[in-house]
């Protein structure tokens, strides 16, 4: 119970400060733009945040259906790809052959700007939905394919041995071994990925669709200052999609893999 | 031996760069050295004609031949103008070459003054969270939260602050390339040899002093790391930033090539933009060589 309550002091407690503070200096700035220095357009670059928040409440509704149709599609996406990348990152643990042919190409696609592959992407399917999974899937693929290899092949040279000289299947090696320590890899993969899938989600509905967070964001945006806290709104539901499915990745993470050290309650390497 | 030095290398990553943002582009510098292990090594007399060179080259230009006699159009019901051909693209890569030169250059530099503020600032939050446990810790939280938010809705809001200029990229490129180095930076200064630490302890050492000696040379290696992310990072947040309100650059080429049904002229776009990302990842792996040979990743 002790552990507990540091733990709210020493943590919990001055984020909270942190994120009031901001939030306090966010109403004064915007306060000032509007009323002292009467820069144009001010609400529009920094609107008070209890108007955002009203309008968020308000529409919350459509927000929320427009958000979730961003985030399924992403989802689905990001479900596929990291599918994908597993699979080619045991083809590549299992054979030389292959790792030879597609890691460099691996490493290279890293280096593309993956997200300007969007308008072209969406040129050439021409439907929302199909080219908002490709991006969000393509995204995810490299980052989980790249480390979920590194985890394979991060095992304990010594269990590999051990578990040889049991006789142990090649099935066997994967699956009580690899795996388990492939798992830390996998999911700082897919804590990379997630974030950028809805990023890229969105990225495809700008271009022009008819669902979804993007869409309505791109409309607010042009109907100017009148819809400046709509806008702001759909701004705000974008990040906390973005946050959500990386905590939503932590939490997996958390649930399948609790033996790492930063899940300790005293941080254990450290 | 070059499986050795992968499994060394890996495991050396696994026990050091367990970070979330840190893990792609180590295994990407890992993958290099693998790669081109080869080459360095002198005792091999046709060192170019290892399978490590050979296989992907030619599994390259296996698929661009298959792409120019148009087998993927047939597979995936694809039409010319969807899809272009190679020849095409290179075409419009030669008819186009100085606009594109300057519009790569005008990218390239919104990525570097972007990235080298959005890493001094993440630097300096990291110096405060190490400093300050207690308060600066939560920083580092909002920084990581700031780093989820997607670039599409970071972008219209930096170009209302900002206009139409090579500042708004910039500070979208900033936003973006922030909290990677703050991350990275933190766990370089955090994890220090707790016995260095008490040897500076025992020659009563101050704060300042501990980071000058300490703290500060010990992140250098997680902070090349994070500058190797960055470099990807910076020019996606570029392009990315120029696809909704600008009049010059590469995304704005390419957005607007596709607009008017030029696909060549945007597949030129993304194979410059490639480009200059891999010369621009290539001079910071150069400048990590020069000031972290010390550090054991850089050892042959």
């Amino acid at each position: 119970m002790k552990g507990n309550s540091t733990f709210m002091r020493d943590r919990v407690l001055p984020l909270f400060v942190w994120i009031f503070g901001l939030l306090a200096v966010w109403e004064a700035v915007s306060w000032w733009l509007l009323h002292v220095s009467k820069t144009p357009l001010a609400q529009s670059k920094l609107p008070y945040v209890h108007e955002v928040a009203a309008t968020l409440w308000k529409y919350s509704s459509t927000l929320l259906k427009e958000g979730g149709a961003t985030f399924g599609n992403a989802g689905v996406g990001f479900l596929i790809g990291a599918a994908a990348g597993v699979l080619l990152a045991v083809l590549m643990s299992l054979s030389k052959t292959v790792e030879q042919l597609a890691f460099p190409y691996a490493v290279a696609s890293q280096m593309i700007p993956i997200l300007g592959l969007a308008p072209i992407i969406y040129g050439i399917v021409r439907d929302e939905q199909v080219s908002r999974i490709i991006i969000s899937g393509y995204i995810t693929f490299f980052p989980v394919a790249l480390n979920m290899l590194r985890g394979l092949r991060s095992v304990d040279l010594p269990a590999v041995e051990l578990m040889h000289s049991l006789a142990a299947k090649p099935w066997a090696v994967y699956w009580k071994l690899r795996f388990p320590a492939a798992l830390p890899g996998l999911f700082s993969g897919l804590k990379i990925a997630a974030p950028l899938a809805v990023t890229g989600a969105i990225l495809v509905e700008l271009m022009g669709a008819q669902h979804g967070i993007g869409v309505i964001m791109l409309r607010n945006l042009y109907y100017g200052p009148s819809h400046t806290y709509m806008f702001w709104s759909t701004v705000l539901v974008g990040a906390l999609l973005g946050i959500a499915s990386y905590w939503l990745m932590s939490l997996v993470e958390r649930l399948a893999a609790p033996w790492q050290p930063e899940f300790r309650p005293k941080g254990g390497s450290r | 031996m070059e499986r050795n030095t992968t499994v060394r290398d890996t495991s050396f990553i696994a026990s050091t760069g367990k970070e979330i943002k840190s893990a792609s582009i180590t295994s990407t510098n890992n993958g290099i050295s693998t790669v081109y292990s080869g080459r360095r090594n002198p005792r091999r007399p046709f060192r170019w004609l290892n399978p490590g060179v050979i296989l992907p080259l030619l599994a390259g230009i296996l698929f661009l031949f298959l792409w120019e006699f148009q087998v993927f159009h047939k597979l995936l019901d694809l039409k010319k103008y969807q899809l272009p051909l190679p020849s095409a693209i290179a075409e419009a890569m030669r008819d186009n070459f100085s606009l594109l030169l300057s519009y790569t250059g005008y990218t390239l530099a919104e990525a570097a003054a972007g990235m080298l503020i959005g890493s001094a600032c993440g630097f300096l939050i990291a110096l405060a969270a190490t400093a300050w446990p207690r308060w600066g810790g939560g920083s580092l939280t909002l920084v990581a939260a700031l780093n989820a938010v997607p670039i599409v809705a970071l972008a219209p809001i930096m170009n209302l602050w900002f206009g139409d200029g090579i500042g708004s990229r910039a500070a979208i490129v900033t936003a973006t390339t922030m909290a990677a180095m703050a991350i990275n930076a933190y766990k370089g200064m955090s994890a220090v040899d707790p016995l260095a630490l008490d040897l500076m302890h025992s020659y009563a050492a101050g704060k300042p002093a501990v980071f000058r000696y300490l703290r500060i040379r010990n992140s250098l290696p997680y902070v090349f790391t994070a500058f190797k992310i960055n470099t990807t990072a910076s020019m996606i947040g570029a392009i990315v930033g120029e696809f909704f309100f600008s009049s010059r650059g590469l995304g704005y080429l390419l957005s607007n090539s596709v607009k008017v049904a030029k696909m060549p002229l945007g597949w030129s776009c993304i194979v410059l933009a490639a480009i200059a990302g891999v010369i621009f990842y290539l001079i910071v792996e150069r400048l990590e060589k020069v000031f972290i040979k010390w550090h054991s990743s850089q050892r042959a």
